[in-house]
């Protein structure tokens, strides 16, 4: 009797160190998963700060009555420069966002400019950078959201607090970005 | 309007349907290996299972390891040039799918073709080979091209690329062994001394079996591609979070009557996103994919 109930136990035990093992992996898999999206927005972050220097040298010999408007983009990017937290480098790229949109809207006024290859090549690779933040974004908030859904429900949420996990926050995309930018003549 | 169902519900049920399929298509390929086993030496199953295995089996394998070779020569198709700026800005919306699924970058391809059409191939996510149509980076807006790469890239992500290169391989042997058989009972009249030796009617049968088994494998083929199909437009709405892009590019592919002949072979037209060789909008067994109309209705009720 006694000898079932010791293999009873010894059975209970490894099952629930297995679980305990799968969900450990799990965890820190997913967390290593969100470590890397946010790698991969930054590194998207710096390569549009990187352009934007080029864009600038450009621009200025067409526009030279817009000087808000590229000031408003120097002003943006060096924000993005001196961002420190996650959100503030999202605050930072949507204001570079704004202050793009609106360059790119005054820009359609400058036929000379527009015909130039160079600044063609900028535009199609700032936008595919912003496109690329925007997904990587997306992705990043679709595997904190799997990550946080894993340790709030259960079991794993009673593995996550054995481990000392929190849920991650994700990021706020706000609406107002995918209007249209109003230009002023 | 039929129940809506959530992305993830599609996905189980899909996943199950294929394993149910996928099962037919080994058992259907393993009988025949043993019907032609059993034709060649009337009856001695285990001569002929030593004999046909290896073949069988090898066949497939080296159909499998030159697959994305084959099929990228079948359509002709060449690596996208990054000095055209339509097939620049192909690749950045590649790149953009692959970012939004968390893939790496998938090779790229263009296929000239006024016809507007996107297939992906490869082994596994890490080889992966997209290849696109000069006429649908053309006649696409950036949303509709988004959208069919985001199809694309779920066929990727679901492992799709890999079921369909597999299937394609077992419907390429069966078909091979078929014709095999078909053409030594032409030439030499089955008279080669078997008299006695098994059972003649069961040899019979197995002739007749492997004469009509490309039909079935084709047809779970074709089953099989028509279920991936669905599955990979909802998984492409949810990475651009917007399947009105793929409805209307489906929608232009519908209209869009090119001129001249599609090119490439009929074996790989369920690789493509819809099939280049008609437009059916009725749903049959002999279709690669599934009414274009239903698939529009479905993103639309997303």
């Amino acid at each position: 009797m006694l000898l079932w109930i010791g293999i009873i136990v010894i059975i209970l035990v490894a099952f629930f160190l297995l679980i305990y093992w799968g969900f450990y992996n799990r965890i820190i898999r997913m967390e290593n998963r969100i470590d890397n999206s946010w790698a991969q927005i930054d590194v998207q972050l710096k390569r549009r700060a990187d352009l934007i220097p080029n864009l600038m040298e450009t621009v200025k010999g067409y526009m030279k009555h817009e000087k808000e408007v590229l000031e408003n983009v120097t002003k943006a990017r060096s924000a993005l420069m001196s961002a420190k937290s996650p959100q503030e480098n999202i605050d930072a790229d949507n204001m570079l966002t704004g202050a793009l949109k609106s360059l790119f809207a005054v820009a359609e006024n400058y036929p000379d400019l527009k015909a130039n290859q160079n600044f063609l090549q900028l535009q199609d690779e700032l936008t595919h950078t912003e496109d690329k933040i925007a997904y990587s974004r997306q992705h990043f908030n679709d595997v904190t959201l799997a990550y946080n859904n894993t340790i709030e429900t259960f079991p794993g949420l009673w593995f996550a607090k054995r481990m000392n996990r929190k849920t991650r926050d994700m990021l706020k995309i706000p609406e107002a970005d995918r209007e249209l930018p109003k230009v002023k003549f | 309007m039929e129940k809506k169902l959530l992305v993830e519900d599609h996905i189980r049920r899909n996943k199950r349907q294929t394993i149910l399929v996928c099962s037919f298509m080994a058992i259907l390929f393993i009988a025949v290996v043993l019907s032609l086993g059993y034709i060649l030496f009337a009856g001695n199953i285990i001569i002929a299972l030593i004999f046909a295995i290896p073949i069988a089996v090898g066949y497939v394998l080296i159909t499998y390891s030159i697959s994305v070779q084959t099929v990228l020569s079948a359509a002709k198709a060449r690596p996208a040039n990054p000095a055209n700026r339509e097939e620049k800005l192909f690749m950045y919306k590649v790149e953009e799918m692959s970012i939004a699924a968390g893939l790496p970058m998938p090779k790229v391809y263009v296929q000239d073709s006024d016809n507007i059409n996107a297939f992906a191939t490869g082994k596994k996510p890490e080889e992966a080979v997209i290849c696109a149509t000069t006429g649908a980076l053309r006649k696409l807006k950036p949303d509709e091209l988004e959208g069919v790469m985001a199809h694309e890239m779920s066929h990727i992500k679901n492992n799709d690329i890999l079921i369909m290169t597999v299937t394609v391989a077992v419907v390429g042997a069966i078909a091979l062994i078929s014709e095999l058989v078909f053409w030594s009972l032409f030439w030499g009249g089955g008279a080669r001394g078997r008299k006695g030796e098994g059972n003649a009617i069961i040899i019979v049968l197995a002739i007749i079996f492997v004469i009509l088994a490309p039909i079935f494998s084709r047809l779970t083929y074709l089953a099989i591609s028509r279920k991936r199909e669905y599955l990979a437009d909802s998984n492409g709405a949810y990475l651009t979070r917007n399947p009105e892009g793929l409805a209307k590019a489906l929608e232009k592919i519908k209209e869009d009557h090119p001129r001249g002949k599609p090119k490439g072979s009929k074996t790989v037209a369920p690789l493509y996103i819809a099939n280049p060789f008609k437009s059916v909008s009725v749903s049959s067994i002999w279709s690669t994919h599934p009414p274009i109309d239903e698939r529009i209705k479905r993103l639309r009720s997303m």
